[in-house]
Parts: C-alpha cells; sequence; structure tokens
C-alpha cells in the first residue's frame, strides 16, 4: 500500500518540475526594460533552453513580467492583465523602478512600490538589468517553483482587500470588471 | 560667418506690420515678442505671407516669479529654413489663451497637453478633457509650485533605505571610516 503522504509529494514533484520548465512569459512590456527582452529570448542568451518563452493573451500566460517604472495609468491595466490570468500565475518585477521607484521616486505619476499593488514572487535589480541578470532572476523563480513557495495568487485571494485598497488609493476612477476566480 | 541677411530680413518683415519688438538669435533664429492678442494674427501672417507653414512646436515656460506663463510657438519655413519664435507672456492666474486650431490642426495635441500640464484654458478645444494623465484632480503637474517629491511621498509607499542615498562617496567613507581621495573630492556634492 502506498503511503499518501509520500505519493502527494512525488506528484508535487512532478508538478513543480513540469511548472518550472514551462514558463510562458505575458508578452506586455511597460517602461524602458521590455527592451531587454528581446535579447533574452533572442540566440545569444536563448532563454527557451529553460523554457521561458512568450504567450499572446493573459489567460495561456504563467508570468507577468513588470518591466520597469509603472505609471498609474498603466497600473490599472497591469492589474486588470494580473486578475485575467489562471493560476499558478507569478510576477516578476524587473529594475529598479519596480523596488523603489529608481530614478523616477519623486515622480507625481508613477508608484514606488510594486508589491504594495500586487504580489511579487522574484524581484531583480538592476536599471537595466543585463539578460545575465534576467535569466538568474528567472532561475530563482524556478527554485521557487520547485520548492512550492511560489503562490502567488493564494497570497492574492487572500489578501485581496488589502490589495484592493491600496491599488482604489492610486486610482480613484475604479470602473473595473471583477475577475474572481 | 554669414552676416544673417535672410534673419533681418525676416525680422523687419514680421515686426513692422505690427509693430512689435523682436531680435535675431542667430543663423536661422529669429525670437519676436508680443501680446496675447496678436499672437494668432502674427502667426496667420507668417503662414499665409511669409511661407512660415510648419508648426514645430508649442511650450509653455512658467514663470512663477514674475506670476506669468510664456507661450512659445516655433514654427519654421522650408524655404527660408529659418526658425521663428513667437512668444507671448499670460497672467497665472486664471490664465486663458486664444485656441489656433483653426490655422493649424496640429496645435490642438500641443494646447490639450498645456491644458493638463499647466491648467491654461484654450476656448473651443475639441477633444476630452484627460489627454495623457487620468483621473488627475490636484493641480497641474507642471507648475512650478506643485511640489512632485512631497506629492510621491504622501500619495505612494516610500521603501525606506532612500534616507542616506545623499552621496555615495560620503556614505562609503563614513561605512568604512577612510577618507575621500583628493581627485574624488571636486566631485563631491558638498562643497
Amino acid at each position: 500500500m502506498i503511503n499518501d503522504k509520500d505519493s502527494q509529494k512525488i506528484v508535487d514533484y512532478i508538478q513543480n518540475f513540469s511548472r518550472k520548465h514551462s514558463l510562458f512569459v505575458m508578452a506586455y512590456g511597460t517602461g524602458c526594460g521590455a527592451i531587454e527582452i528581446p535579447a533574452t529570448m533572442t540566440s545569444r542568451y536563448d532563454a527557451e533552453r529553460f523554457g521561458i518563452r512568450g504567450a499572446a493573451t493573459p489567460r495561456q500566460a504563467d508570468v507577468l513580467l513588470i518591466t520597469g517604472y509603472l505609471a498609474t495609468k498603466t497600473l490599472k491595466r497591469v492589474i486588470r492583465v494580473y486578475e485575467q490570468m489562471q493560476e499558478p500565475k507569478y510576477v516578476i518585477g524587473f529594475g529598479s523602478c519596480t523596488i523603489n521607484g529608481g530614478m523616477y521616486y519623486d515622480s507625481y505619476n508613477t508608484i514606488n512600490a510594486l508589491e504594495q499593488y500586487i504580489p511579487v514572487d522574484v524581484y531583480i535589480n538592476g536599471c537595466m538589468p543585463r539578460p545575465e541578470s534576467v535569466i538568474s532572476g528567472f532561475i530563482k523563480l524556478q527554485e521557487l517553483i520547485q520548492q512550492g513557495k511560489a503562490d502567488n495568487g493564494k497570497r492574492y485571494r487572500e489578501n485581496l482587500e488589502w490589495y484592493r485598497a491600496n491599488q482604489k488609493k492610486i486610482i480613484k476612477n475604479w470602473k473595473m470588471p471583477d475577475y474572481n476566480w | 560667418m554669414t552676416d544673417l541677411i535672410k534673419e533681418q530680413k525676416l525680422l523687419e518683415n514680421v515686426t513692422n506690420p505690427f509693430k512689435i519688438k523682436g531680435r535675431v538669435i542667430r543663423n536661422r533664429r529669429v525670437e519676436v515678442f508680443c501680446d496675447k492678442e496678436t499672437v494668432s494674427s502674427v502667426l496667420l501672417y507668417a503662414k499665409t505671407q511669409l511661407g512660415y507653414i510648419h508648426l514645430a512646436h508649442m511650450t509653455c515656460i512658467d514663470w512663477i516669479d514674475e506670476n506669468k506663463f510664456e507661450l512659445i510657438y516655433t514654427i519654421w519655413s522650408p524655404v527660408e529654413k529659418v526658425h521663428l519664435f513667437v512668444k507671448t507672456k499670460i497672467d497665472r492666474e486664471n490664465p486663458v489663451m486664444e485656441n489656433i486650431d483653426k490655422i493649424w490642426d496640429q496645435a490642438n495635441t500641443y494646447e490639450r497637453e498645456m491644458r493638463e500640464m499647466f491648467g491654461i484654458e484654450f476656448p473651443g478645444l475639441i477633444g476630452e478633457h484627460d489627454f495623457a494623465l487620468e483621473d488627475w484632480d490636484e493641480m497641474p503637474p507642471m507648475r512650478k509650485d506643485f511640489d512632485t517629491h512631497q506629492y510621491a511621498e504622501q500619495t505612494y509607499y516610500n521603501r525606506p533605505g532612500r534616507e542616506d542615498a545623499k552621496d555615495v562617496r560620503e556614505t562609503l567613507v563614513e561605512r568604512s571610516g577612510t577618507e575621500v581621495p583628493d581627485f574624488a573630492k571636486k566631485y563631491s556634492r558638498e562643497r
């Protein structure tokens, strides 16, 4: 008779292994960091050898990359994209601007810390991060997935009121559909 | 060098009919200063009579000490290849400026931007109120008395750790206890 706990472990291992090797990145570039993505994807750095590739729509994507500064106007679209994505989903904050505002820390129109509005798994620092750092950030994310620690969607669901309150503080005219899966 | 013949000729052609002042800045740059009411006539005259058919740019400067907004219209002639700057100053309180999108359609874009960023009203402007910003209900952000740093501190979350980001060299010296090398001192911000 197979022990249930152990068999669940094996299933989890296989599940996480396959998840971490097929990361579909949402093709949505905000700010200036999106220019590093083609360099990461193409033949010199070849991110596809790690299973990282583009996805056309939010519902097909696993990873949302926030590449660089995020204007409040863009934040509205980002939240909408993020909520349309299905679990398992992961968020990577890319560049200094998502961490503490970067060189736009005193701008009236860009947010300063991304994790106040949507949960973030991995931050990649640098302005701009080179493709090596981008790949290293993705490998860090893969490690988290393998250990079962990347629970982005769960964190968002559990702390939805807190995130919503923060989002509504910035976006004054809230006319958005609710995606509650 | 050149003796600025075409620039002088343009200056006379623009200033004499309207009795306004102006000067030649340098080769291929001429500026004229006029009243708020005269601007559209000068622009129309330059477009129809002198061949300055291209509106290159419109911009606004906030002279907060004089309590004025300065509006600058940059127009260009493809034949003469000279930039003509038409400058005017308007009051900073309740600023209203004549709408020139009957002369150039593309002025509409610049005027909408100025309405949003400086709060200057252009009567008869086509377009929704929001241009680049969304749901903005504060003071227009490009005015000089709008403190953008303070606004960002109040509105957005500030991660601790930026306080000691003043000068990298001095922070390093404080941490390590060594001295700043002489060659690096001349680049220091605190003199």
